[in-house]
């Protein structure tokens, strides 16, 4: 099945800017509108992904001025396949937040300005909620591609890891990046991802297997994992699930061992990873540059590395601790332990059946409601995106409901290599299910 | 005394390490050879050069190491203006080697690890300012660590003699690329000087260190545990004023690459080469330290090592000619002959020996032609194989099987190699 996307007429495409601008001047979905004239089916990409030509910040000051000479492999791929790139799109800086509350320009949610849009990848849902028949470029390490969609009501795509070169993408922590999709039709998502997969020659941790669509007919659901879900979000999902019993699923509850430590594993190995990551930020050969040149070299560094953001910052102090000598088994290993044991328990029931879980264990908080919260309890917020990030397992966000105008998203979870099946599975929604949107530009 | 060396050199392959820019410095432009990899531009990724972890494994296995099946790399965390990524590239316990020897006159001296690591870029410094020249960034190094086995200064000039020649026949020459850090230690406390450029260097280093650490010995006072630098001027070391804590660099495994298998790698060929090597550089110790007694005196070792087939040494093809005939890279052939012919034993031996290790010719007859000597010299050993004769499968099974032990070689084309060379033995 192909796809349904926008693609503009010389003379419309003035048009379609002005009101893309428009709004996004309220909304901020955009670090970067190209307003040259396009003639491919438009996409938009997170700002974390290498366009040969157009800025490349990851929302951070430390890239402001910097414009990759090259194109992120995904992105030759969709050019060569008819597509093209109408923007970057606002993030957390560098992939850091469930929120999206870690920019400069802060997106809002389309639905609702006052309330989060959901991170990392806040501005690829908010322009996949915006433009018609849009799917964004996003890219997930522990939940940023799911939370974002749910919070924003449209659909996101995770895909197992390997499946979808890095090559091109700016990296938050490599062994966890995911380049993944936004969109709101089952159909574009599955013509952009046909055209992206694949193994690269210039990513080592690629791969080439062959993508199947498995069609499991039990959903479990993870008793254990519910535990700290908030209680109108359980009714609601409990409604959903009846939902999809009346559909001919089979819905089976169990317990799994390990989930708990999930995200402290979670965000161990990726600040670890990150902050060794984020060492190439110096000051001097791109993005932002340190003018002096009085400074020695620890003064030069630090004085560069003073613009990151604040999570950045607590991310490479904390990952760098980590990875320090005396306390790698305390931390690291365990995290890696914790890792592999998860992976052996979900791939267990992923055999014969989708889990399926809400996307967040909470409604769509304002701004206000998490602008002050601590990072911990930030961090407690990924507890039902982190499990299938950690692990590399496909993973679908879907918008199901609309609690007072605000919409609700659920995530199914699939076997590795079994991603068509998670669009098998929203084709099989959009059958019955209208999204809703306030208003969309074409 | 205890000394033990950390030594680099370069491997020698066409491209860096982990992207396709030309691995050698050239005299071009700086920041020429360069690309979004080597200026770890962000979204760029390594991607293995499969040719440096066969030469690198192919010297682990030449220093007798265990290799490691599934080798994988680290991230050494540092901040330093030619250290693009603000990591180096390197290897730690998943080195491809690790816990080999070198035979020194029946003393073994250890070797730790063999490691493959990325080259920083190149810092250029001026008066007042520095610059940078990425070109070097990504030449695949090849690390090798020592035991603080070596106990005096004439094993130091013996093991480096040794690497040199096991070096040689993968393509290295230690004359150019040789840096080393150096571990000295007279009494408890150890010394260590940093960044030694080539062999000459080394020695004159090691011999200053010594001399200075008796000296303080003799007149009572105490060695400081610290790094020290090496000045070429004047062949002194001199303290560097380090802070001597120990260095924190974070290791955490290379998640933009993955585990690489080492048992499919062919590298036999060069392994054999580099045994040949080792005998030279043995029976070189008492012929003079000249290619013209080697040619002279040790004509098997030699024509096996030019690949002078039996047909040809019997009807007298002069080895100069044969060496000539390779027209090797840099020189005509006329160039070869004339050059041999004026005065070979003027020939400095490195660069005589240099020049036949890098004909492949050669690699491939060494292989057949040292096999077919062992099993002449097995078969010699025990007769009752000979005398059970071809027709004897399990007989022949078995010979194959010692072979294939004996010269780590294995495959459907080794065992038919081997199996004509005992045919044609006993059909003689």
């Amino acid at each position: 099945m192909t796809g349904k996307f926008l693609s503009l007429k010389d003379d419309e495409y003035k048009g379609f800017i002005s009101r893309l601008k428009q709004a996004n001047e309220k909304l901020n979905a955009f670090n970067f509108i190209d307003e040259k004239e396009k003639n491919g089916k438009i996409i938009s990409v997170k700002d974390n992904i290498c366009v040969k030509g157009m800025p490349a910040t990851a929302s951070s000051k430390i890239l402001q001025g910097y414009t990759p000479g090259f194109n992120a492999t995904v992105i030759e791929r969709l050019e060569n396949a008819g597509f093209s790139v109408i923007g970057k799109t606002n993030m957390d800086e560098f992939g850091f937040g469930s929120f999206g509350l870690n920019s400069e320009n802060l997106a809002k949610n389309p639905f609702n300005e006052e309330y989060v849009t959901g991170g990392s990848s806040s501005g690829s849902a908010v322009a996949t909620a915006l433009i018609k028949e849009h799917v964004s470029i996003a890219e997930s390490t522990g939940g940023s591609i799911s939370a974002p969609a749910s919070f924003c009501g449209v659909a996101g795509l995770t895909p197992t890891y390997g499946v979808i070169s890095r090559y091109g993408l700016i990296d938050y922590a490599s062994s966890l990046d995911k380049i993944g999709f936004m969109g709101k039709s089952a159909d574009n998502i599955r013509e952009v991802m046909e055209n992206t997969i694949g193994s690269d020659p210039n990513d080592t941790t690629s791969l080439s297997t062959a993508i199947s669509n498995k069609k499991p007919n039990k959903l479990y659901v993870i008793d254990n994992l519910m535990a700290g879900i908030n209680e109108g979000i359980k009714d609601r999902f409990e409604d959903l699930l009846v939902k999809l019993s009346a559909k001919g699923y089979k819905i089976e509850h169990v317990k799994m061992d390990y989930l708990e430590y999930s995200v402290p594993a979670y965000y161990i190995l990726s600040m670890s990873e990150a902050s060794t990551n984020l060492a190439k930020y110096q000051g001097f050969k791109y993005g932002f540059k340190v003018k002096d040149f009085s400074l020695n070299y620890n003064e030069f560094f630090m004085s560069a590395r003073k613009q990151f953001g604040k999570e950045a910052k607590r991310r490479v102090i904390l990952g760098t601790f980590i990875r320090s000598k005396s306390i790698k088994q305390k931390y690291y290993e365990k995290a890696l332990a914790i890792r592999h044991a998860i992976i052996g328990r979900m791939d267990k029931i992923l055999k014969d059946g989708f889990i399926i879980m809400p996307t967040m264990p909470i409604f769509t908080p304002k701004i206000s409601e998490v602008k002050d919260i601590s990072p911990v309890e930030a961090y407690s917020m990924d507890m039902l995106t982190v499990p299938p990030n950690l692990c590399g397992f496909p993973h679908l966000s879907f918008p199901y409901f609309y609690e007072k105008g605000m919409p609700l998203g659920a995530q199914v979870i699939t076997d590795h290599f079994n991603d068509y099946s998670l669009l098998d599975f929203l084709s099989e929604w959009e059958n019955d299910f209208q999204y809703k949107f306030k208003e969309e530009v074409s | 005394m205890k000394i033990g060396l950390e030594v680099h050199v370069a491997l020698p392959t066409k491209t860096k390490l982990f992207c396709s820019d030309l691995a050698y410095e050239n005299q071009e432009e700086p920041n020429s050879n360069v690309c979004p990899v080597c200026l770890g531009l962000p979204g760029a990724k390594p991607v293995l050069n499969q040719k440096a972890l066969e030469i690198s494994t192919s010297i682990a296995k030449a220093l007798n190491c265990e290799i490691n099946e599934k080798t994988w790399f680290v991230r050494k965390v540092y901040f330093y203006p030619d250290l693009p990524k603000g990591y180096q590239i390197t290897q730690l316990d998943g080195a491809v080697g690790i816990k080999g020897y070198v035979n020194l006159n029946g003393k073994r001296i250890g070797i730790r690890r063999v490691q493959i690591e990325e080259d920083p870029a190149r810092i250029i410094r001026e008066k007042d300012y520095s610059l940078i020249d990425f070109n070097r960034s990504g030449v695949p190094l090849n690390e090798i660590v020592t035991e603080p086995d070596i106990t005096s200064l004439d094993e130091l000039k013996g093991f480096i003699e040794e690497l040199r020649s096991i070096l040689y026949y993968q393509g290295v020459n230690i004359n150019q690329e040789l840096k080393t850090d150096l571990n000295i230690s007279l009494a408890e406390k150890r010394v260590e000087i940093k960044n030694v450029t080539g062999v000459r260097n080394l020695i004159a280093a090691a011999e200053y260190e010594i001399r200075r650490q008796s000296s303080l010995i003799q007149e009572g006072k105490e060695i400081n545990a610290e790094t020290r630098s090496y000045k070429e001027d004047t062949d002194e070391t001199v303290s560097s004023r380090e802070k001597e804590t120990e260095e924190e660099y974070g290791f955490t495994f290379e998640p933009d690459l993955t585990f690489y298998d080492t048992t499919k790698l062919s590298i036999q060929k060069a392994v054999i080469a580099s045994s040949v090597a080792k005998e030279l550089a043995y029976k070189n110790e008492y012929s003079e330290k000249t290619i013209r007694e080697l040619i002279l005196f040790n004509k098997k070792n030699l024509s096996l090592l030019i690949g002078l087939s039996k047909d040809e040494f019997k009807k007298g093809v002069s080895l100069i000619e044969k060496l000539a005939s390779f027209g090797i890279d840099d020189y005509s052939e006329e160039e070869f002959k004339k050059m041999i012919k004026q005065d070979i034993s003027s020939l400095e031996k490195d660069g005589f020996l240099q020049l036949l290790g890098r004909t492949s010719k050669y690699e491939e007859k060494a292989d057949e032609e040292e096999i077919e000597a062992g099993i002449k010299e097995m078969l010699s050993l025990d007769k009752s194989l000979l005398d059970r004769g071809i027709n004897d499968g399990k007989a022949m099974g078995f010979m194959i099987g010692k072979v294939k032990e004996k010269y780590h070689v294995s495959g459907k084309e080794a065992a038919d190699f081997i199996k004509k060379v005992i045919k044609s033995m006993l059909n003689n």
